[in-house]
């Protein structure tokens, strides 16, 4: 297992040198480098409310980080979690504002099963154009992000807008009290242990069944499983399909959970920040699960930092970018981008 | 050493390639150790040794390719900066990879082009100054070689042929050739053969990477033997050494490497068809021809062989059987039941098992780890338990009892399979494809680029396969292997079978029926 202590240290090397070149960019800009640290420490853990708000950013990520991790394991680059995630949201609050008057649990039941169906819909589109036409999924699914995007904006200013709305950016009308999972703080029992069903799930499917083996075959050699028997396809579908599940999933809970209503627009990054959690965890389950708790901290402490120091929110938004950066560069020179899947690419 | 003095003789001619203490190492696994060597000019020398001795890194490295750790290369007495492959070809030295390097969708005068070394060339050019400029080129590759072709549409001997053109282009004094026979025809390495010996009456160096005694004994004036990274023998006078030394210089001190494995078919009883094409047609792939109407039939306890040049239809033959590829026409059987349409999944089911013509790319999943890939067909059909919940132990311990069993050699069943080397990975094939419930086997290549005892061993094996009952069919581009091995031998020319013949063989009916003379 040396390689695998190797990945993690040269992770945590890479982490650390993202920490160095933030402080130098605050240092020379003449912020006081030691007031920016013990914020961001107190943001993501120490504070009052912090490590709770630490964990409730934690969990949009993970749940879609996860959904990286398993479009990986069959070889697929799914950087669609944002729009996965929207239309998650937006199927929810359908059925959630559409079902006013129905019994909370079943109304709550029905929107998640709604959100897991449209993301997986979302994620679906360009998998089939993959497995069928060897369309790359990396734009493919990067572009349907604006896509969703543009249907949240739809819902939030058009059908489901509240009319008496004050504020600059549409917002949809707030979903019952009673359909929500938790309170503002957006951790709760209830999603805890969805979250924790979810992340135990993921694992033994990834590395307890033959499901799991047959998408770690397909993902390193597609034309080796087809020879084997294995119909990469079907294997492709269904890939896309649970991944985009996690995202819309991610979306359901947070409509839920913090947000009771959707904003044009809300948590824009997070399905990007996705995929960088699913690469600081090495692609692992149980690493995505630390990665996520890492950038919920620093999202919670983006929140925080304004309050303590005079600092512009953006300035730790710049630690997120210069670890995104870095992960991408080792990501990408370690693993040259594979050929596409083509139907029946078998040159002599 | 000799002191030249002013009276004495001439001094030595200076080797047209000369190494010293060569050493290079991918991690844990020696591929070169102390390798000096020094070839004499304007003479064909061959390097040998089994697969994994280091010829292709030491050619590598003699070409610029592949920086050594430790040691230095000489050509024609000046000094290359290591592992600078311009450098290498700016000495005259170049090289023809075993597999072949031209991009497909060029043109034969495009490929010419690009690969030219010349300093100082201009970045923009003119197609008609590019044609004259071939043309000469060309036309010693024989054949009808037009400047226009694509290369994918060149058959395979002329494309090795442009490989040489290509490297010789450069006024290359030193030529290396990396296993140039592999893909090759009796007659196309006669031809290889006469044309090497042309170069070097031309006065260039030849350092030919072969695998065969019998071709080293056709055109090797010197033979050097690698064994484990070292140099055991040579360069030594191909007249002063008996076959025999060669062999045990190349497999070196006994080992009981050749024990073959006992298989067990689930076919038992009387003869019966356990794999039948009728009149399968089938489109062409962007490399190969479709097929034409094929009938053939694979019964209990017979290998069936097939013959031909490569490109001949073959590889669409086993994807068909495999299910890989469509059938435009005629019905594909397996043990008496209609698969023509069943996707792979049932096929294996139902007893079909494949080892396909590349073992690094469709074999095996190279990146995956090695219990894994010999796993690989307890992920189709019916899970064996209720609760989908496997034991990775359980995976483990099965895979690593078959590979055992197998004498597949590996560090570690978690490491991936390409830390094995070629023989070891024909053997894990080997391993996960005989295990039983095997019915029909369809061997494509299995024996392509293995050294002498891998080659025997399975060999051995498809015999024994067949001895216990199976069915195999095994195509093949080793006319001896054919013959020893085959009950029936059919031979594959432009999508169909066009010759079929009974043992004993007549290697010249056959060869003429490869070549389409039958027609």
């Amino acid at each position: 297992m040396t390689g695998g202590l190797q990945r993690l240290g040269s992770t945590i090397v890479l982490v650390g040198v993202s920490f160095l070149l933030t402080a130098l960019v605050l240092w020379i800009s003449g912020y006081g480098v030691g007031d920016v640290f013990s914020g961001t420490v107190q943001g993501a853990i120490t504070a009052t409310g912090a490590a709770t708000s630490t964990v409730r950013w934690a969990i949009p990520l993970l749940l879609i980080g996860l959904g990286v991790v398993i479009g990986f394991r069959a070889g697929f680059f799914n950087i669609g979690g944002q729009g996965q995630f929207y239309m998650g949201a937006c199927a929810a609050l359908v059925v959630s504002l559409g079902w006013r008057g129905g019994p909370a649990t079943l109304v709550i039941l029905g929107a998640t099963a709604a959100a897991v169906l449209a993301g997986s819909a979302w994620s679906l589109l360009p998998g089939y154009l993959r497995v069928r036409f060897a369309t790359d999924e990396v734009l493919t699914t990067l572009m349907m992000n604006f896509i969703g995007a543009l249907v949240l904006q739809y819902l939030t200013a058009g059908p489901m807008r509240n009319p008496s709305g004050t504020g600059q950016t549409a917002a949809s009308e707030r979903i019952p009290e009673a359909f929500r999972i938790t309170d503002s703080s957006g951790v709760s029992a209830t999603v805890l242990l969805l979250v924790g069903a979810v992340i135990v799930l993921v694992w033994l499917l990834l590395d307890r069944t033959r499901f799991g083996l047959t998408m770690t075959l397909v993902g390193r050699n597609p034309t080796m499983a087809r020879w084997q028997g294995i119909d990469v396809s079907r294997v492709g579908l269904v890939t896309f399909g649970l991944s985009g599940a996690l995202a819309g999933l991610a979306g359901a809970v947070e409509l839920h959970g913090p947000g009771a209503r959707l904003v044009t627009g809300f948590s824009p990054e997070v399905g990007f920040t996705a995929v960088v959690v699913a690469l600081v965890g090495l692609l692992s389950v149980w690493g995505t699960v630390v990665a996520a708790i890492f950038f919920g901290g620093l999202q919670s402490a983006i929140l925080f930092l304004p309050i303590v120091t005079d600092l512009p929110p953006p300035a730790l938004v710049l630690l997120h970018g210069m670890v995104a950066f870095l992960v991408t560069v080792k990501f990408r020179s370690a693993r040259r981008r594979r050929a596409p899947l083509a139907p029946e690419a078998l040159a002599d | 050493m000799t002191v030249p003095s002013p009276s004495g003789p001439a001094p030595a001619v200076t080797p047209a390639v000369r190494c010293r203490s060569l050493g290079v190492s991918f991690g844990a696994v020696r591929a070169l150790h102390h390798v000096s060597l020094d070839l004499a000019p304007g003479r064909i020398h061959a390097l040998v040794g089994q697969n994994g001795a280091g010829k292709t890194t030491l050619a590598k490295v003699l070409a610029g390719l592949q920086a050594p750790d430790s040691g230095e290369v000489h050509i024609a007495g000046c000094k290359l900066p290591s592992g600078d492959v311009r450098a290498a070809r700016g000495a005259g030295l170049a090289m023809v990879h075993q597999h072949f390097s031209l991009p497909p969708s060029f043109t034969v005068v495009e490929a010419l082009e690009l690969t030219a070394f010349r300093p100082g060339g201009r970045s923009v050019f003119r197609r008609a100054e590019l044609r004259r400029r071939w043309q000469s080129a060309a036309a010693e590759m024989g054949g009808e070689a037009v400047l226009s072709t694509r290369i994918r549409d060149l058959p395979v001997e002329t494309r090795q042929s442009l490989e040489i053109v290509r490297a010789l282009a450069t006024d290359a004094r030193v030529v290396i050739l990396d296993e140039p026979t592999a893909l090759l025809t009796p007659a196309a390495i006669d031809t290889l053969f006469e044309r090497l010996r042309r170069l070097r009456d031309d006065g260039v160096t030849v350092l030919v990477v072969l695998h065969k005694l019998r071709e080293v004994a056709a055109v090797a004036d010197t033979v050097s033997v690698l064994r484990d990274g070292e140099l055991v023998l040579g360069p030594s006078e191909m007249s002063e050494l008996s076959q025999g030394r060669l062999s045990d210089a190349i497999v070196g001190p006994a080992s009981g490497a050749d024990r073959t494995v006992g298989v067990e078919a689930t076919v038992d009883g009387e003869r019966q068809t356990l794999l039948e094409l009728v009149g399968v047609s089938s489109r062409e792939s962007a490399f190969e021809p479709g097929l034409r109407s094929i009938d053939l039939s694979v019964e209990t306890r017979e290998i069936v062989g097939i013959a031909g040049v490569e490109g001949n239809g073959q590889r669409s033959l086993v994807s068909v059987i495999a299910g890989l590829n469509a059938v435009a026409a005629g019905s594909v059987l397996l043990g008496g039941t209609e698969m023509t349409r069943a996707p792979p999944a049932r096929r294996r089911l139902r007893g079909l098992r494949l080892v396909p013509f590349d073992r690094n790319s469709e074999g095996i999943s190279r990146r995956a780890p090695v219990w894994l890939n010999q796993s690989a067909l307890r992920l189709i059909g019916r899970p064996g338990r209720r609760l989908p919940l496997i034991s990775l132990n359980q995976y483990k311990r099965q895979a690593t009892e078959a590979l055992d069993h197998w004498q597949v050699r590996y560090d570690s069943v978690s490491q991936p399979a390409e830390s094995l080397s070629g023989g070891n990975v024909q053997r894990l094939i080997l391993s996960r494809e005989m295990a039983p419930g095997l019915e029909v086997l369809v061997a494509a290549q299995p024996t392509r680029g293995l050294d002498f005892s891998a080659t025997n061993f399975v060999r051995r094996s498809l015999q024994r396969l067949r001895d216990s009952g199976a069915g195999v069919l095994l195509v093949s581009s080793d006319l001896d292997e054919l013959f020893e091995l085959s009950d029936r031998l059919l031979v594959m020319y432009g999508g169909t079978i066009v010759a079929r013949f009974e043992a004993p063989y007549d290697r010249r009916a056959v060869g003429d029926a490869m070549t389409g003379a039958l027609r």
